[in-house]
């Protein structure tokens, strides 16, 4: 989009998404290298590796969570504190990286957000107050899917007869069941009619429209990325402000798909991660601060900004469309 | 429902009831003599200096008093085009592009106007750049400041708000209400819808739409120019600069007036000749000069007085903090989505954000631009200069030197009024500066 810039790292996030997104779809319908290969059947990862695809062999990690929620009990919820270690190390070690790079629905955003961007509709501005109260949203998520989890389990409490109804709360609303169910039962993998989801029908619907006018509308309150922002501030991957270099342009926070106020607003911290940063990059991209934002793997920068400058792809591509009549 | 109709129903004048008669022919020809001779005496300084790059007499012709530019915008405005005055740096010059106008900017460094102005207003403590800009129009004596058929003023200090308000005796003026608290969100909100106020006075001057189109092909032009203008200074962060802080300073305000495309080829010449300069290894300054970065009031062109001085006693101004400086281009428009909308508000982001005018609050940003650019100039000492009467830089001055104190670096503060009654005091002050400074490196 913009021909004038410091960095380009969109080119390098796009391969990367669709190798995830490939990858993703290759697990779920269990093409069959992995079918040999045990081991990938116990890759949990966070999103759209739904459990709701029938021939699927393994599951998104989130279902799995929950369902060591509901399971656990018995067990003294064993498996699950192991899923858990696992993944908060995956944390630690990849971050948010996961977010840009990777997942399925982070690339559905990028998908809607550059079709709106073709067709010149300006993306959706929250207000701050509203950005902030979104924020939570996910941590509520997290929270309600713990809290409607664990008692179903618990057998003592007689109420395991709602498992039917109530296990796996998260997935009763996430838009990738809706979407992986009806997509089955149009293809004809599933026969019409077995129980519609209409909840998840909702939020997926729910999901493409406000992506479409709010850029990354979805990790707003994905709990996933929840998860993962509670452990933002210990892992390695994140990105680093040099405030000294920072002349307040507030280049960063504009191009923010997350609206992530602290690159912008932190004068005293290095690391600006925080909750919501996904280390997409574009801000890395644009600012025009030599050195001054930078994504960072521990100790070691992995890309700076630097000073703005012309592309070679500017001109012939870039047609604006003339405006009005 | 154009501009011009409208002049017949304008207001009547608010400071000046009898415009014509308030001053003799023979002051008005005594002024614009005045200037001519400033202006002369400064551009024949700066043309003679050592080792000057040639592709600078572009842009002395361009600033000389009743210069070309004058005489192209003439010739301009008779074919039915219009020609905007700026009064600060806040204004989006793209847009008075993109809707077919000219810019141009009225600020004023010559001496002699402060008279008349001083005459009608009689406040001997207001800025003389203020008081200079509304003389030269009083009397008609700078043939530049007459093109303009618009004026868009921020309303940035005091001096400037009002000078704005009192130009409307003569030409219908845009105020802009620059929000001098930065908020964040709401001043960005509050500062686009004057952006946009503009852009619609500015549709109804020339009669053409502001398209969409011709804003992004002139946002280009000036990311190009900016770019440009940084690499340009870039130049001087090595030992040896290739360009004197005066002939830098030369060269960012003639953008201010000049026709960005044909500003941006003269500049790539510059660029060249000074690349080749620093390659053999050729300075414009002397061996072993100080190193000095120049902050504080505007010095608009050929009020170059201040930083002449400090060139003369043996400093290099290889950097400045200056709204008439390098902050002029500094920043790019950056472009993350071509919707109306966002261009828009990337527009006024850029002529509003980074903007470390002191008539912001707080203005921290100008203490980071300040200690970053001492870093990567390797400057060795910072001269603050402001204007009698310019509050807002005086205040800043305490604030600044503290914060210069802690870090040790030296800085010198002067006062300077528009003539030449100041120039031994100042010098006097400056060289024992430099020397000091110099003393200091030894060590
Ligand atoms: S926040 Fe959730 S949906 Fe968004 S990219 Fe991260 S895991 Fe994917
Ligand atoms: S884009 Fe860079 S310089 Fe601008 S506000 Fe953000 S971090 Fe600071
Ligand atoms: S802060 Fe920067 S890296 Fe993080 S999500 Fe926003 S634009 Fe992407
Ligand atoms: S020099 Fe100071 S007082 Fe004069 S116009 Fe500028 S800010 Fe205002």
């Amino acid at each position: 989009m913009s021909d004038f810039k410091g960095r380009n790292i969109r080119p390098l996030r796009l391969a990367s998404q669709l190798l995830g997104v490939a990858f993703v779809l290759s697990l779920l319908i269990g093409i069959p290298t992995f079918g040999t290969f045990p081991v990938l059947r116990n890759i949990f990862l966070p999103n759209a590796s739904c459990r709701y695809i029938n021939s699927a062999p393994t599951s998104c990690y989130y279902y799995q969570v929950q369902d060591g929620l509901v399971q656990g009990s018995s067990g003294f919820y064993l498996d699950l504190l192991i899923l858990l270690l696992a993944v908060v190390i995956a944390i630690v070690l990849l971050g948010r990286f996961w977010c840009s790079w990777l997942c399925p629905f982070g690339a559905v955003q990028e998908l809607l957000s550059w079709v709106r961007g073709l067709l010149r509709i300006p993306p959706l501005r929250l207000k701050w107050a509203h950005r902030v109260l979104l924020r939570r949203v996910k941590y509520t998520l997290l929270f309600l899917t713990v809290i409607i989890s664990l008692p179903i389990g618990i057998s003592a409490l007689g109420i395991s007869q709602c498992q039917s109804t109530l296990a796996l709360p998260f997935c009763q609303v996430c838009p990738a069941k809706g979407f992986f169910t009806v997509s089955q039962q149009v293809l004809g993998l599933e026969p019409w009619g077995t129980t519609l989801p209409i909840l998840a029908i909702v939020s997926l619907l729910l999901f493409l429209v406000s992506s479409f006018f709010l850029r990354n509308a979805y990790c707003r309150i994905c709990p996933m990325g929840g998860l993962m922002a509670l452990f933002g501030r210990v892992s390695l991957p994140y990105l680093r402000k040099d405030p000294d270099k920072c002349t307040k342009c507030r280049v960063c926070l504009r191009v923010c798909p997350m609206d992530h106020d602290r690159v912008y607003d932190e004068m005293e911290r290095m690391d600006v991660a925080g909750e919501d940063c996904t280390l997409c990059g574009r801000c890395v991209e644009l600012c025009p601060e030599e050195g001054c934002l930078s994504l960072t793997y521990g100790p070691y920068d992995l890309v700076s900004s630097r000073r703005p400058r012309k592309r070679w792809w500017s001109l012939p591509l870039n047609k604006t469309r003339e405006n009005g009549k | 429902m154009n501009g011009a109709t409208k002049d017949t129903d304008r207001k009547r004048p608010r400071y000046i009831s009898d415009r014509k008669g308030f001053f003799s022919a023979e002051q008005a020809e005594r002024t614009r003599k005045r200037s001519r001779e400033m202006e002369k005496k400064v551009r024949t300084r700066l043309s003679s200096a050592k080792g000057r790059a040639k592709a600078l007499a572009y842009f002395d012709e361009l600033m000389r008093y009743d210069g070309v530019r004058a005489v192209e915008l003439k010739e301009f405005r008779e074919k039915g085009g219009k020609v905007v005055g700026t009064l600060c740096v806040m204004v989006p010059l793209e847009l008075i592009e993109a809707s077919g106008a000219k810019h141009i900017r009225l600020c004023s460094g010559y001496y002699e106007p402060v008279h008349p102005a001083n005459e009608l207003l009689g406040d001997a403590g207001l800025c003389p750049l203020v008081k200079s800009t509304l003389g030269s129009k009083m009397v008609s004596s700078d043939p530049l400041v007459d093109m303009a058929d618009m004026v868009a003023g921020p309303a940035t200090c005091d001096g400037k708000m009002k000078l704005a308000e009192m130009l409307e005796d003569w030409v219908p003026v845009v105020m802009m209400n620059l929000p001098r608290v930065k908020l964040g969100g709401t001043s960005s909100e509050l500062w686009l819808n004057e952006v946009l106020h503009l852009k619609r006075k500015l549709s109804e001057l020339t009669g053409r739409k502001v398209t969409k189109k011709a804003l992004v092909e002139r946002i280009r032009k000036w990311n190009e120019a900016s770019e440009l203008w940084n690499k340009v200074c870039d130049l001087r962060k090595g030992k040896d600069p290739p360009i004197s802080g005066q002939d830098a300073m030369l060269v960012v305000q003639a953008s201010q007036s000049d026709d960005i495309d044909r500003w941006v080829v003269k500049v790539r010449e510059l660029l060249k000749e000074l690349e080749e300069k620093v390659r053999s290894g050729g300075s414009v300054a002397e061996k072993g000069s100080a190193r000095i970065l120049l902050m504080g009031s505007p010095m608009i062109y050929p009020n170059f007085k201040i930083p002449s001085i400090v060139e003369e006693s043996g400093g290099s101004i290889v950097t400045d903090e200056l709204c008439t400086g390098f902050r002029l281009m500094a920043d790019p428009v950056l472009l993350d989505d071509l919707s109306e909308k966002e261009i828009y508000s990337a527009l006024a982001d850029r002529y509003y954000f980074p903007c470390s005018c002191p008539c912001f609050s707080p203005n921290d940003e100008r203490l980071t631009r300040l200690f970053n650019a001492i870093t990567t100039f390797g400057v060795d000492g910072v001269v603050f200069h402001s204007l009698r009467g310019c509050h807002l830089n005086n205040l800043e001055a305490t604030k600044i030197e503290l914060a210069l104190r802690e870090r040790g670096i030296p800085m010198v503060k002067l006062e300077s009024e528009y003539d030449e009654g100041d120039v031994e005091q100042v010098r006097t002050r400056v060289e024992a500066f430099v020397e000091m400074l110099k003393a200091r490196r030894k060590k």
